[in-house]
């Protein structure tokens, strides 16, 4: 298992390097110890056993001289001479204890007994050791070791008695017992035991240890015998085991200063790595404020003042980035990424408000007085919006002449509040260059939660509230106001609106357009419908204004020419005169390719011009009015009928209408709902009619319900009507069956 | 073998003369050296008549810490001297069956000799000296004789007769093999064999007197 902390691997190299030195001092003396000591042990062994053979053979040579010298006293000869056995046993006894043998014995020159201090033997018997008398015949004296009848071990000398002439031997026996042993042991330096090989036991022993560790050696002696000489190896090792001990005691006194001064070293090394570390990791969380603690003017100081230097040099660059990021160069304002993110860090769950602020006629300024003036006059509208913010709140460019606050905590109240301070402080004039600039701004208001979750979600609500705060000219307008779908409604409806077009849930619905010169049905307007399959029949203002908001209308648009012009080459095949009318959008009308699609379609189902009607809305005209003009054109070159829908809810005038090739204006059902009631409604009806009749264009009434609607129209001079109470919007095939019947009588 | 024939004639050319020697005896080793100090001891055998004689004196004196001469025979009964003609004194013993003495400290010449009246071996130490050694062979016959240096002994005065020739040496390790033979008067020569050390003489531990 290997330590990942710098400073425990240092201690462990250390320590482990000095434990391996000293382990290695140790198994040296350790393994020299053991050869001294068997080297020692031989040499004592060989020393003693030297030392006890030449002790031996003093031992023996003194006990010969004495046994001579005893045996040359005269009286003791006499003695011997007298051939008595008492007189000869009493010396020998008497003899023999002035020189200490335990046992005596005189022998004649044959080898029979004559006397003997044994009480086993009697005269007349052999000398017991026959070898030593042969030995003694040869030498004039003999000595050994034997054992007696007894079992006893003695050193048994023999010696002649002279007179002068050799008349009898006499042997002495000095006892070899465990005290002549220990004499011998003590002088040795060993421990002495005398053995039989193959014999258990010891005749004669030191009583030294019988350890199995002791060293030993075998001196054979004669008479079959063998002195067993015994070190106690421990005896000689002894020395050497305490300088090993001591030797011991100092390695690990040495290995625990060692760990203490390398954990100490370590750590000195390794603090400031640590520090530098903390740091770094501070660094990259992205706290660049704490400057590095001091360090060591060493290596790591070094390294830690780069350090340093790095960190101010990180800190200040990402500064700059988060400048270049977050902030507004113009205006010193966080941009709109900025606020993205002050918007993500709101706390979850409370409430507040986005609010939109866009300065009115900005572009005509700029155009007029130049970006420079433009960029000048931006910059005063952030002054004098800086000192509204409140704690806590936030102000951002987004974008151009777009500013955005970020109000936590405003409620519906609140924000509308803050919205007439804000506006108010941008009704004083601005000053550039002395040039007096009266300014007006617009505020779109969105809340949170209730108009949305993502910063992004409630811009766009808030921008959406503002371009409608703009059409109205009311200086402010909440997102709720908007009307739109909530929001995750609408998400669900653009995914449904794709499928549903794939899966044939649109379909067309006719109402039929009575002209009421003729009472004949000339056209039928196509309204889209969607049947969906959950939630039933869906109101087409609940999803053509959101299709139109999201551009998907594009998609449906041409489905509704085609299948609008499909039927109407149907009926023309059928033989019946009705032409259809089909509704535009404004991106529709917008769209370059709509001419050269519409002459597709006419052609390719073989549908005369006149046959279609294409309705546009005054609003769709105002957007890009030369554009709209332009498609216009190019439509009506196609013989088409072209007709302003809703006329009279927006601000287009009969005038500009004139220049356009339109054949058509539909009076918005506002109008016509109350004409039977409203004189004033009725007179600006019947002006209408009878301006547009001035111009050449055709009116269409929409909206009629009552028959007295259509009376008063008929009378007034209205060409066409439209309206449930002439036919409700049906299928082609149903309109077939109504028209069938209309003509029969039976509706009108 | 050397031829009997002419030894026989040449002793029978010197018979009958008294006191003349008639029994020559040469003592060798079994290795053929002639056995000094060696006692010939001629026993009559049965039937030959013994002459009785006179009551012999033997001398041993000691001389240069020495028992001269080193081996003595006796008759029973034969009494011996033992002069001391050193400057030191001596003391003489015996331990040996036939005649136990001691003579003890003395200088000169003891006053009472010492008679011999068993036969048999006797062994003579000095206590002082132990290499000092003499030995007395003590024998019933009165015809004997020692060998001198060249092994050789002449008995004299052997009278007519059946005898039984027997060699003796203090140092022999067996007894010698007798030899019998018929005395007349022609000289008789024989050789006899015995296995004997010669005498060796043991060293002397005072020989330098100026060793102490």
């Amino acid at each position: 298992m290997s330590s990942r902390s710098l400073r425990h691997r240092i201690a462990i190299v250390f320590v482990g390097l000095l434990v391996l030195v000293m382990g290695l001092v140790l198994a040296l003396v350790h393994h020299s110890s053991a050869r001294i000591v068997e080297r020692e042990t031989r040499r004592e062994l060989a020393v003693g056993a030297k030392v006890f053979q030449r002790l031996l053979e003093q031992n023996q040579r003194q006990l010969e001289t004495a046994a001579a010298v005893l045996s040359a006293d005269f009286a003791f000869r006499e003695a011997i001479a007298t051939q008595d056995q008492p007189t000869v046993r009493s010396v020998i006894r008497n003899h023999g204890q002035r020189i200490h043998a335990q046992v005596m014995m005189v022998a004649d020159t044959d080898g029979k007994l004559i006397a003997t201090t044994q009480r086993a033997s009697a005269s007349g018997d052999p000398f017991p050791f026959p070898d030593l008398l042969a030995a003694a015949e040869a030498q004039g004296r003999s000595a050994g070791l034997r054992q007696m009848r007894n079992g006893q071990l003695y050193q048994v000398v023999l010696v002649p008695i002279l007179a002068p002439t050799r008349i009898a031997w006499v042997a002495m026996g000095f006892h070899v017992d465990d005290r002549w042993a220990s004499d011998m042991a003590g002088v040795t330096g060993l421990g002495v035991r005398i053995v039989r090989p193959g014999m258990p036991g010891a005749l004669a022993s030191s009583g030294a240890s019988d350890s199995a560790h002791d060293a030993s050696v075998n001196v054979p002696l004669d008479g079959g015998l063998q002195a067993e000489l015994r070190l106690p190896v421990a005896q000689v090792q002894a020395p050497f085991e305490q300088l090993q001990g001591r030797l011991l005691g100092v390695i690990a006194a040495a290995v625990a200063v060692f760990a203490a001064g390398s954990v100490m070293l370590a750590g000195r090394i390794v603090r400031p790595l640590n520090d530098l570390s903390a740091a770094a990791r501070r660094i990259a969380q992205g706290d660049y404020a704490q400057p590095l603690p001091p360090a060591p003017r060493d290596e790591i100081g070094q390294l830690a003042g780069s350090f340093e230097q790095m960190r101010m040099e990180i800190a200040s660059r990402e500064e700059r980035i988060a400048r270049l990021a977050y902030v507004d160069a113009l205006t010193d304002l966080p941009n709109r990424t900025r606020f993205l993110e002050a918007f993500g860090l709101l706390t979850p769950g409370a409430g507040g408000a986005v609010m939109v602020v866009n300065v009115d006629r900005f572009a005509l300024i700029n155009n007029a007085l130049g970006h420079l003036v433009g960029d000048r006059l931006l910059r005063a509208v952030a002054g004098q919006l800086q000192p509204l913010v409140p704690p806590g709140g936030m102000l951002a460019r987004l974008w151009g002449d777009q500013f955005a606050f970020l109000l936590e905590g405003a409620g519906l109240d609140a924000a509308r509040r803050f919205a007439d301070t804000v506006l108010a402080a941008l009704r004083d004039p601005v000053t550039l260059d002395g040039q007096r600039l009266d300014i007006e701004a617009g505020v779109g208001i969105a809340l949170y939660p209730d108009d949305g979750l993502d910063a992004a979600t409630l811009l766009r609500r808030a921008e959406l509230a503002l371009a409608t705060a703009k059409r109205r000219h009311a200086g402010v307008a909440f997102a709720q106001e908007t009307g739109g779908e909530p929001a995750h409604e609408q998400l669900s409806l653009i995914g449904d609106m794709r499928r549903a077009l794939a899966a044939g849930e649109f379909t067309l619905a006719y109402q039929p357009k009575l002209a009421l010169g003729s009472g004949r049905v000339v056209a039928v307007e196509a309204l889209l419908r969607w049947q969906h399959p959950e939630r039933g029949s869906i109101a087409p203002a609940r999803f053509i204004p959101f299709a139109e908001q999201t551009g998907f209308i594009r998609e449906i648009t041409p489905w509704v020419l085609e299948s609008s012009v499909r039927q109407a080459a149907a009926w023309h095949a059928a033989g019946l005169d009705i032409a259809v009318s089909a509704n535009l959008s404004t991106l529709d009308l917008l769209d370059p390719h709509l001419g050269r699609r519409v002459r597709d379609l006419l052609d390719r189902y073989a549908v005369p011009a006149r046959r279609l009607c294409l309705e546009i809305t005054e609003s769709a005209l105002m957007d890009d009015p030369a554009l709209a003009q332009a498609h216009l054109d190019e439509l009506a070159g196609l013989g088409i009928k072209l007709s302003i829908d809703d006329y009279g809810v927006g601000q287009a005038s009969l005038a500009y209408l004139k220049s356009l090739p339109v054949d058509e204006l539909k009076l918005d059902r506002s109008f016509i709902t109350a004409i039977t009631e409203s004189p004033r409604n009725a007179a600006i009806v019947e002006s209408t009619i009878m301006l547009s009749h001035a111009l050449g264009l055709t009116v269409v009434a929409e909206g009629v319900e009552t028959p007295a609607e259509l009376r008063w129209l008929r009378e007034h001079g209205c060409d066409i009507a439209q309206g449930y109470g002439i036919g409700r919007p049906m299928t082609a095939a149903q309109l077939q069956d109504w028209l069938a019947d209309f003509r029969l009588g039976t509706v009108a | 073998m050397r031829p009997l024939v002419p030894l026989l004639f040449a002793a029978a050319l010197r018979a009958g003369s008294a006191g003349a020697v008639n029994v020559e005896v040469l003592v060798q080793t079994p290795a053929g050296m002639p056995l000094a100090d060696a006692a010939v001891l001629v026993e009559p055998l049965a039937g030959t008549p013994v002459r009785p004689r006179a009551r012999a004196h033997a001398a041993i004196e000691q001389r240069g810490r020495e028992f001269v001469p080193w081996m003595t025979v006796v008759q029973t009964g034969a009494s011996v001297d033992f002069p001391n003609n050193d400057t030191i004194r001596h003391h003489v013993y015996s331990f040996s069956e036939p005649k136990r003495f001691e003579i003890k400290l003395y200088a000169g010449k003891p006053g009472q000799p010492v008679v011999f009246d068993k036969p048999g071996r006797v062994d003579i130490g000095c206590n002082i000296h132990d290499w000092m050694e003499a030995h007395v062979l003590v024998v019933d016959t009165p015809y004997f004789a020692r060998t001198g240096a060249d092994g050789r002994a002449a008995i004299t005065s052997v009278p007519a007769g059946r005898y039984r020739v027997r060699p003796w040496h203090p140092l022999q390790k067996a007894a010698g093999a007798p030899q019998d033979i018929e005395v007349d008067d022609a000289p008789a020569r024989m050789t006899l064999v015995l296995d004997a050390r010669p005498r060796q003489t043991r060293p002397h531990s005072e020989d330098d007197p100026d060793r102490y």
